[in-house]
């Protein structure tokens, strides 16, 4: 009797064990999961979470996404640990954000997927995004928001300097570096401090973001254009000529590589090189800042504007069971009302034509400038498989430039990170 | 014969016994510690590439003839053992500056062990950032006590003379009050009778503390100096989020190198090959400080 008893309660637990787990299974064949590199509690995670209610109540297939909230910092740490972690045991989720510039290493290493066949209306996607997001002719990621550096300016603290605000750049006819060197030498003669922040002490992804294009106005590249070559390129004269620039800023002590934290957001700075992301931070933190953004400025030789470009992207890993749902949701998170509401919610250029001309008729004078330079003179960063050493390599060369003590001689720290860079091209 | 045969049974029984209350902590040092060891060693030996772990291919020696040609790693070294010689005195004389201090006072010594332990609490991430504001050049309250005393402002944490010293002032700020703790149980440990003994002899202070106190807390230094000497070499949380390795590589340490090599770059195969040299370097100096030092210390 005992024994008939053991063996009746065996039965049931395997039933129900083996049932329970055939509801997950049914249950998992629909569910998406989705990691994103931002907190739920910010604004890109605020738009998020109505995203994925929107995507769950309405697509017709019956997918639910699960979203996975990994703050990331600096330009992906945390995050891309996580990442790490998922691949080496093979429990990658479904889809997945990743920098611009990974791209090139995720897609030539065979964790993400080919999407071409899931994001509908290309045609209206900035060309940049598909650019970024392209590898070997395929499309591997979708960037969900364009981006842009411009050169915050306080105009009451300009005024005070006397400086003439109708004579500021524009777009169309940005300043160049000479012009640029003049307003800061008004500032500081009034100031008698640094008056700009560049944020040199942001020893991040930023350094390359924000500097290359200095590089780049000026006629330079980082690597040549099939990526293999550094030397000959990247300590080329006219890189020379930009980075002594960006050196001479903090000589004159224009520029500062330590920053008061918000300086600029303080009044303690009349100048601020960022993002649109500040403009968030001043609109609702700052009121009292009554500012305005001016374009980079540009190489006098060339006279060319040129400006950063890229963002995070969707992608979908090679694991998914369901490529099918996980394109699904990639389309819909990509799609124009989708798009608008990330970049109106968490002030950033928008990743669609469309969107764009919306967003022109709402958005700040800031803005403008800024989504104006973005698809005007946006450069996308160079696609390169060994992409992080490269980029390292870069921003130490822009934080050993502002020690001009140490390092007096540009040409020779270029020649020596060509040669650092092109041992990483080599791998 | 029969009482033999029992006698070895209960012998084996306790041995059975034995191995299971051991076998956790085996478990658990071979799953941690064994294991990954074992893991790196074989790595070492491959070009694990994170992306791509399944085309690995085994390369020898490769990693070890690279590494010693990598002058951040040569870079990287140099660095810690100057962190290591200037916070081993730095830190262990503090610790055992304050436990005198604290065992010196009769009334209230729990506020001071509190105040003295505080910072031991605190992660060192925390303790990072909280330095990294008190630091700043430009607004830091370091600097603006400084120049309010007449002083000129410092770059503590971006001048690359000055980056590691102010690295190591954190750490033993960070770390004294644990080992203060210890020294402070080493020292009443050591019995009144002793000292009052060495009082109707005549010695004075410096007598008593240098024949009497420093030879007492030997055993109780040996440990002290044997840990901090191997926590010193793992030093990779305050480089990480003060400086990331600068200004210039001057605070750029092998374990923050292993992990940007391993975790950053993914190339584990040669991070492994790092992690190699740089534990037979820690070990072979736990070695060598325990044979100057003197090994039990049963004096």
């Amino acid at each position: 009797m005992k024994n008939i008893k053991r063996v009746i309660a065996t039965v049931l637990v395997a039933v129900f064990t083996l049932g329970n787990l055939g509801v997950v299974s049914a249950q998992d064949d629909n569910v998406i999961n989705l990691w994103v590199q931002y907190s739920e509690e910010s604004a890109e995670g605020q738009v998020m979470v109505n995203s994925a209610k929107e995507f769950n109540e309405t697509n017709e297939e019956g997918y639910v996404v699960e979203v996975s909230y990994v703050p990331r910092s600096g330009s992906g740490g945390g995050y891309e640990d996580v990442i790490n972690a998922a691949l080496t045991t093979n429990t990658m989720p479904d889809v997945f954000t990743l920098d611009g510039p990974n791209v090139a290493a995720y897609a030539n290493s065979g964790m993400l997927q080919p999407i071409d066949d899931y994001v509908s209306n290309k045609e209206d996607i900035l060309p940049s995004i598909i650019d970024q997001g392209t590898f070997d002719g395929q499309l591997y990621a979708a960037g969900y928001s364009e981006s842009g550096v411009g050169i915050y300016y306080n105009l009451d603290m300009l005024e005070e300097a006397g400086v003439d605000l109708s004579t500021l750049p524009t777009v169309s006819e940005p300043w160049d570096w000479n012009q640029f060197n003049e307003l800061l030498e008004t500032l500081y003669a009034h100031y008698n401090k640094p008056v700009l922040n560049m944020g040199f002490d942001d020893q991040s992804e930023w350094l390359l973001y924000a500097f290359a294009p200095y590089i780049w106005s000026a006629g330079g590249e980082i690597t040549n254009e099939e990526g293999t070559e550094a030397i000959g390129v990247f300590d080329s004269a006219e890189n020379t000529s930009a980075f002594e620039f960006i050196q001479s800023l903090v000589k004159n002590d224009y520029s500062t590589i330590t920053p008061v934290e918000y300086g600029f957001h303080t009044g303690e700075y009349a100048l601020f090189m960022s993002g649109s992301w500040t403009m968030q931070q001043l609109d609702s933190e700052y009121k009292d800042i009554n500012y305005g953004v001016m374009p980079y400025p540009v190489s006098p030789d060339t006279k060319e504007l040129v400006s950063p470009t890229g963002s995070w992207a969707y992608g979908m890993s090679t694991t998914t069971d369901n490529p099918e749902a996980a394109g699904a949701l990639i389309d819909f998170l990509m799609s124009e009302e989708q798009l608008y509401n990330m970049s109106m919610g968490n002030s950033v250029l928008p990743a669609r034509q469309s969107v764009a001309d919306r967003m022109m008729e709402e958005v700040s004078e800031p803005m403008k400038v800024l989504i104006e330079q973005n698809t005007t003179s946006g450069k996308a960063r160079p696609k390169l498989v060994n992409y992080p050493q490269v980029s390292r390599t870069f921003q130490q060369t822009v934080t050993e430039s502002t020690y001009f003590e140490q390092n007096p001689d540009i040409k020779s720290l270029l020649e020596r990170k060509a040669q650092e860079i092109q041992s990483y091209l080599a791998q | 014969m029969e009482i033999n045969a029992t006698a070895r049974k209960k012998q084996l029984k306790e041995n059975i016994s034995g191995y299971l209350f051991l076998s956790p902590a085996f478990i658990i040092l071979g799953l941690f510690l064994f294991i990954p060891t074992l893991m790196s060693i074989y790595y070492s030996l491959t070009d694990y590439y994170m992306l791509t772990p399944d085309k690995t291919s085994f390369i020898g020696l490769d990693n070890f003839k690279k590494l010693f040609n990598d002058p951040l790693m040569r870079q990287s070294i140099l660095n810690i053992f100057k962190f290591v010689i200037l916070i081993m005195p730095i830190q262990v004389g503090t610790a055992l500056g304050l436990a005198l201090l604290v065992n010196n006072q009769e009334k209230h010594t729990i506020i001071y062990k509190i105040a003295y332990f505080s910072p031991v609490v605190m992660s060192l991430v925390v303790v990072s950032i909280l330095w990294l504001y008190l630091l700043n050049p430009s607004s830091g309250l370091i600097n603006q006590v400084l120049m309010k005393m007449g002083f000129e402002s410092q770059p503590f944490l971006s001048s690359p003379n000055q980056a590691m010293i102010t690295i190591v002032f954190v750490s033993a700020w960070q770390g004294a009050g644990y080992q203060m703790l210890i020294f402070l149980a080493g020292l009443q440990n050591i019995p009144n009778e002793v000292y009052e003994a060495a009082t109707i002899d005549g010695a004075n202070r410096w007598e008593k503390f240098s024949k009497i106190t420093l030879p007492m807390l030997k055993p109780t230094s040996i440990l002290i100096l044997t840990t901090t000497l191997i926590d010193a070499f793992k030093l990779i949380i305050q480089p990480m989020v003060m400086t990331q390795g600068g200004p210039l590589n001057s605070t750029l340490t092998p374990a923050y190198y292993i992990y940007r090599t391993g975790f950053t770059d993914r190339f584990v195969g040669y991070a492994s090959a790092m992690t190699v040299i740089y534990g037979a370097i820690i070990i072979s100096f736990t070695v060598i400080q325990r044979k100057i030092v003197g090994g039990d210390g049963d004096e």
